[in-house]
């Protein structure tokens, strides 16, 4: 028996090829992709004073691994922009008062992008330890010049000065924390994506099933020895496919909306015609596939190359942005990822279709290539 | 039309493999047509070209009047298939399959129904129309098929081994159904490994081997060639065999390698045609003087009484010779058979000739 399954495996290369590559994909996906905490989330400072405090909060902020400043500027409005847009996760702003002396508070703004949970949950008690971090030293650097100041005091001309210096520090340097959606819980994260990736991966699977599995027994050849055209048995098997993709989508938003309490911002039926777009997508993607795969064995280790790697890199349960620079590039050839975007743009920050319409014109840009590569590929030498 | 069927030099290759090679044949409207060949001949590559599923590399065909490269979907209109692997969804039943073959052909809503139940009735499985195709018996499942490939009325039905696996009585009931299609006016293509039912329903034969057309009649000329090809085989080495011997004896000589061989091969061509009979008076004076026939080489009782006699193959007199001289002995016969060359013997001979070297 071992010896049939390797002189198999040796005699579909395809087969053999997938089982030595998936290993390496998943073991580098897990550990460069999804292994360590999370850095280099993007953020822009806002950045409205000038002085001593200012550049070394900037410098902080600049040298701390988990940010990466994609921009310095003194327009708040420009810089929430971004954050609402999804450019970047958040923005600190340093106030007009920041590296003023005389002011006893400073409150530094977090403006977060708080849909996306897990960078959330790492931003914010980053700022706050950098910022408590800030005081403190401010604070020690106070009681320095406070006791250089005592031995000069007597014959000082600036005591009171310096003394207003000390009263300002020591009321230290606050953050306040604006989360724009509100506190996200990671299951209102994970869902939009996990309904997603399980559309992904029935309609890729069920294309494998509808196609591949009928090649083998034959009933693909009956339907192409009829007079109807390939692109209408195409087209039958989709719209088959997505009326059942479309029902597990119902199933699914309504399950986590009873189940976990999950809150549709932007609307249901937006939510579902953006699923509805992503079957479409990805069932293309299947018909792609499967138009060369003799049985359904072979479509199933053509698929998974595709279908796992997907799934990791676009962002279901981690950012995008905090994998490393060669997945962010996959990610960005990956439906999936634009899905995920839309998905949570929807559900969780409350926008409409209009917002999200890159995410949909390359999920649909996608769909066109898939079909073509579908219907080309596909002919009727059964 | 006269031809149901026309292939010009109908060829296939994969790569650097020929499938088939340069096929010309021509199969009458309305007849049934045999297609045999040895498995991986060519017969399904030809059966995928004429059923427009495979684009040929070179030459064409034409179906029902219509060029396979230039209308396949005229062509696919007036075919039906029933493959050799029910191709049928299991989870659907009968009438629902024949329903959904009836609309991929178009076949119009109000005449839908009347034809689905008039096939099920010609085939005889109505008592199943809403059983699931996976839970049906090989005969049903082939029934079932039937149903789904008649439903659009075609006037071309190809026939893969449809009664592979089948018991005798549900064969029987399939031959039955082939023979009636045709009768109707359907043309009939038969591809079956099965020689004895080629042999009853066909009223022409191709052979194919190494993707070449390698013999092409109906089953009786076939046969007939074939004994002719073989007494004429026999006469001439019985006339060189003559020469040489009379040769050895005039030069006092004895046989070389190659006249044994000769002999060999006359021996190995000479094999004997059985006769068998019953006697409803039999008797050993009757048995002694059978085996002093002319003609007769052999005699065995079989265990059912029943008597068979080894004799001459070629000669053509052999049989009414030995009637003869038992009616005139006062013999009753009451059953009479002879052993005829059959279609595989046709087949063997032509495939193992045909061996035309590697197909690249």
């Amino acid at each position: 028996m071992i010896k049939k399954e390797w002189l198999s495996l040796k005699r579909h290369p395809s087969r053999f090829g997938a089982i030595i590559i998936m290993p390496i994909i998943m073991i580098l996906l897990f550990g460069y992709g999804m292994g360590g905490d999370l850095s280099d989330l993007p953020i822009v400072v806002v950045s409205q004073s000038h002085g001593n405090l200012t550049d070394t909060t900037l410098n902080d902020i600049k040298s701390n691994n988990v940010f990466k400043v994609t921009d310095i500027m003194d327009n708040v409005t420009e810089a929430k922009n971004m954050v609402d847009n999804g450019k970047v996760k958040a923005a600190i702003i340093l106030p007009s008062n920041y590296d003023d002396n005389t002011t006893t508070q400073k409150t530094a703004t977090l403006y977060l992008d708080s849909s996306d949970q897990m960078a959330s949950q790492t931003i914010v008690p980053v700022s706050q330890q950098l910022f408590s971090q800030l005081s403190i030293d401010q604070l020690q650097s106070s009681q320095t010049q406070t006791n250089q100041a005592d031995i000069s005091v007597e014959n000082a001309s600036t005591k009171n000065s310096v003394s207003s210096q000390i009263n300002n520090v020591k009321s230290g340097i606050s953050i306040q924390i604006n989360r724009i959606y509100g506190n996200i819980k990671y299951i209102d994260f994970l869902v939009p994506a996990v309904l997603g990736m399980t559309v992904m991966m029935s309609c890729m699977m069920g294309m494998g099933a509808s196609i591949a599995g009928e090649r083998e027994t034959g009933e693909l050849a009956r339907l192409f020895m009829t007079p109807t055209s390939v692109s209408t048995v195409i087209a039958g098997k989709i719209f088959a496919k997505l009326s059942v993709e479309m029902m597990r989508a119902i199933i699914l938003l309504f399950a986590a909306i009873v189940l976990f309490n999950v809150v549709v911002k932007g609307g249901i039926l937006q939510s579902l015609l953006l699923l509805f777009i992503g079957a479409i997508c990805f069932v293309g993607f299947g018909v792609a596939l499967s138009a060369r795969a003799q049985n359904q064995e072979d479509y199933a280790q053509m698929v998974m190359p595709f279908s796992m790697p997907m799934m990791f890199v676009s962002g279901v349960f981690y950012p995008v942005e905090t994998m490393p620079w060669i997945f962010q590039k996959i990610a960005y050839i990956c439906p999936l990822t634009y899905l995920n975007d839309a998905m949570r743009a929807v559900m969780i920050q409350g926008h409409s279709l209009e917002f999200v319409w890159v995410d949909i014109l390359v999920l649909l840009g996608f769909t066109l290539l898939f079909f073509l590569i579908g219907v080309v590929s596909f002919n009727r030498d059964v | 039309m006269k031809y149901a069927i026309e292939t010009f030099d109908l060829t296939k290759k994969y790569k650097d493999f020929i499938a088939v090679n340069s096929l010309n044949m021509k199969i009458p409207n309305k007849s049934i047509f045999g297609m045999l060949g040895p498995n991986g001949a060519g017969k399904t590559t030809t059966i995928k070209m004429l059923t427009c599923l495979t684009i040929p590399t070179k030459g064409t065909a034409t179906v029902g009047g219509y060029d396979i490269n230039e209308n396949p979907n005229e062509v696919r209109k007036l075919l039906g298939m029933v493959p050799q692997q029910v191709s049928l969804y299991k989870d659907l039943t009968v009438k629902e399959n024949a329903e959904l073959c009836a609309d991929f052909y178009g076949v119009p809503d109000d005449e839908k129904e009347d034809r689905i139940n008039e096939l099920m009735e010609l085939v005889d499985i109505s008592y199943a129309k809403d059983k699931r195709i996976g839970k049906m018996s090989g005969g049903q499942k082939q029934k079932a098929s039937l149903v789904a490939s008649l439903v659009h009325r075609p006037d071309i039905l190809f026939l893969d081994e449809p009664t592979i696996g089948l018991d005798p009585t549900t064969k029987r009931v399939l031959w039955d159904l082939i023979q009636d299609l045709n009768d109707s006016g359907h043309t009939i293509i038969l591809c079956s490994h099965d020689m004895h039912e080629v042999d009853m329903l066909c009223d022409n034969v191709g052979i194919i081997s190494t993707g070449n057309l390698v013999a092409y009649d109906s089953p009786r000329s076939l046969k007939d060639q074939l004994i002719n090809s073989q007494k004429e085989e026999y006469t001439n080495l019985s006339n060189r065999l003559y020469k040489f011997k009379k040769d050895i004896s005039s030069n006092n000589k004895i046989l070389s390698d190659r006249e044994k061989a000769l002999e060999i091969q006359k021996e190995e061509l000479f094999t004997y045609k059985e006769m068998s009979f019953l006697l409803k008076n039999p008797s050993d004076e009757l048995l002694n003087y059978m085996e002093t026939l002319p003609h007769v080489h052999g005699l065995e009782v079989n265990k059912n009484g029943r008597i068979s006699l080894q004799i001459d193959k070629f000669d053509d007199n052999a049989v009414s010779d030995i009637l003869k001289a038992l009616f005139d002995k006062g013999a009753i016969i009451s059953s009479i058979s002879t052993q005829e060359p059959s279609l595989e013997d046709v087949f063997i001979k032509t495939t193992s000739e045909a061996d035309l070297g590697p197909r690249v």
